[in-house]
């Protein structure tokens, strides 16, 4: 099968700064591909210009065979896009968000399937500005799949989120992919990464300089001969935290 | 085709729904659209009296002894326009007064006034109107509504010569009164406070938020974001101002001659306009601090030149040739002509045809600076 997204010799300048440089890669359905790199490493330029936000200067991305800088209307119906910090207007419930932005797509939807879909329909009266920044998450990646994309982007989707969002919000991702939509997201957090993405691409100075599963990236370094300087953890510090804390979400605790 | 023809109205109407609801779930919001005119239309209403009243203090002193005369000064005290003091009976005492503003004009009546001129049948003469420097405002609007009054006067004085009494003449002599140019220019107010004043802050704050942008990423396009804030704005403005024109008639005593349903329309045509203007600044500005400075720039002038807060005929003529042009002249124009003199839409065209023009030529321009972020 053909692949879901094309990515070829992406290029984007701002002023004299190469913001991305020439990367290619592809993206499987139903594959988590994770996008890695330190900031202004050119992650989120490159995901704004396979959303239609920003004009491609060189290149090309094609998703389900259609040229996003040729028919980016066309785009619009098969993408979802989830921002790095997601707002919405004050005084709408739940239930209105979604039902507007299913409109936006020109679709009437069972708005509390979408709610439930995201463990919400307790909360679908309420107005958006009462949610916790997790809840916020969750109604976000929730409307981005209204209209069934084939193609999911997150930009940074667990930044600031304590650790119980996070590993929920983990969740919602793999349940995500099961419907077979391709998802492809930026984090910096590496143990994300290595949860959660199939494949990972590692960017720096618009470059991609790595990219392949996480074991396979690790084993690479290994064969190379690295050494961790410390004694490797049986535990990390995040896992006695959840330990102690437990896994259930802490909604609203704000 | 249909089918997406039906679709992209579902996606404006969703919209519109919702973000209306959303208005009026806002406190803050129906102050300021709502409560906001109707603080204003008080203090303006009570400035210039209730129920079409003028308070011109004036002193009338008569050379004459003409039955025209006699039947003017009359008129006068009987009159809900002018308040005569009766004390006054010297040109000099009139004089004294109006220095201490005590009076704002001193009507004289020349010793020929009234008088029927030989080879003539009926009465004529000029009055004349004195106000001083400090009172020039009222001086002149007092001279305007005075040649109103006088062909009322004119009439009841010798029914021969016009035998048919249009009810016209009543609604003429009406159009004059201070509150009516009120009234119209605080509606023009309330429609610049929605129409421009609310997208020009809401839009960059969506911007900010990057609400804008995470709508840039669906199909909507700007038409339809256009389209639903329009009939958004238009169903909140028809509620603002039919409260005002609840207080106008109830408080003021606003008598409405025209037509409804042409007000109603003329009134929804120029908010869409108006609020172009703001879709225009906001849409175009980034933030904030970019779009303040232009709508001062481009709001103040219009609204004082465009006499919202007082009559355009207290301008000087080349002044007044000049804002007969501007965006909200012919809206207030239009509302006052349709509501106090029962005009109809075929004596308005200039006004109509004024805003169809503008209103094509601010949307060319806000859908060609539009920005999603």
């Amino acid at each position: 099968m053909a692949h879901m997204v094309e990515v070829k010799n992406l290029k984007k300048r701002y002023g004299d700064k190469q913001a991305v440089d020439g990367i290619s890669f592809t993206v499987k359905k139903g594959e988590i591909f994770g996008i890695l790199g330190p900031n202004g490493a050119g992650k989120t330029t490159t995901l704004e210009m396979m959303e239609t936000l920003r004009p491609i200067d060189g290149g090309s991305v094609k998703i389900d065979g259609i040229d996003v800088a040729k028919n980016p209307q066309q785009i619009k119906y098969i993408i979802g896009v989830q921002p790095q910090t997601p707002a919405f207007q004050d005084k709408t419930r739940l239930t209105e968000v979604i039902e507007m932005f299913a409109a936006a797509y020109g679709e009437k939807v069972d708005v509390m399937q979408f709610l439930r879909d995201v463990d919400l329909e307790d909360k679908a009266k309420s107005y958006v500005e009462n949610l916790s920044g997790g809840q916020k998450q969750r109604l976000s990646i929730t409307t981005a799949l209204v209209h069934g994309p084939k193609v999911f982007f997150l930009d940074e989707p667990t930044t600031g989120l304590d650790p119980q969002a996070r590993r929920h919000l983990w969740d919602l991702i793999e349940k995500v992919r099961e419907k077979g939509i391709s998802v492809i997201m930026t984090t910096h957090y590496m143990d994300e990464a290595e949860i959660l993405c199939d494949r990972i691409a590692v960017m720096d100075n618009g470059k991609i300089v790595a990219i392949d599963t996480p074991r396979n990236l690790i084993d690479q370094l290994l064969a190379r001969g690295f050494k961790k300087k410390h004694l490797v953890q049986q535990a990390s510090l995040e896992d006695v935290f959840i330990d102690l804390t437990g896994k259930g979400l802490r909604d609203g605790s704000e | 085709m249909k089918s997406d023809f039906k679709k992209s109205w579902f996606t404006v109407f969703t919209f519109v729904r919702i973000n209306t609801k959303r208005f009026f779930r806002d406190r803050t919001a129906i102050f300021f659209t709502i409560l906001f005119p109707l603080i204003f239309l008080f203090v303006f209403g009570s400035i210039n009296g209730g129920g079409g009243d003028v308070s011109f203090n004036v002193a009338v002193i008569s050379d004459s002894q003409s039955s025209f005369s006699k039947e003017f000064i009359k008129t006068a005290q009987e009159s809900k326009v002018l308040k005569v003091d009766q004390e006054v009976t010297s040109l000099e005492e009139a004089k004294q007064k109006m220095n201490r503003s005590e009076l704002d004009a001193t009507i004289v009546l020349p010793k020929e006034f009234g008088e029927t001129a030989t080879g003539k049948t009926y009465p004529s003469g000029e009055l004349k109107v004195l106000y001083t420097q400090n009172n020039a405002q009222s001086g002149i609007a007092l001279t305007a509504i005075l040649e109103g009054q006088f062909k009322g006067i004119n009439d009841k004085l010798v029914p021969s010569v016009t035998p048919f009494t249009v009810a016209g003449e009543q609604l003429n002599e009406r159009s004059l009164s201070a509150f009516d140019y009120t009234f119209a220019g605080l509606l023009g107010f309330a429609i610049i406070g929605m129409g421009i004043f609310g997208p020009i802050n809401v839009f960059p704050e969506l911007k900010k938020m990057g609400i804008l942008r995470r709508l840039s990423t669906t199909p909507l396009k700007v038409w339809q974001y256009f389209v639903s804030t329009m009939i958004g704005q238009a169903i909140i403005g028809l509620v603002s101002i039919a409260v005002m024109f609840a207080v106008a008639i109830t408080v003021f005593h606003l008598e409405v001659v025209g037509n409804w349903g042409e007000l109603i329309v003329f009134i929804v045509f120029s908010i869409i306009m108006i609020l172009g203007i703001g879709l225009a600044l906001g849409g175009w500005a980034k933030n904030e601090r970019q779009v303040a400075p232009l709508a001062n720039i481009i709001v103040f002038p219009m609204m004082f030149l465009s006499g919202t807060f007082f009559p355009r005929f207290l301008m000087p003529e080349w002044l007044q040739n000049i804002s007969a042009f501007l965006p909200l002249t012919p809206v207030i124009d239009g509302v006052r002509l349709i509501t106090t003199e029962g005009l109809h839409f075929i004596d308005i065209l200039p006004q109509i045809g004024l805003i169809g023009a503008w209103t094509v030529v601010i949307y060319i321009i806000a859908f060609k600076v539009f920005r999603w972020e």
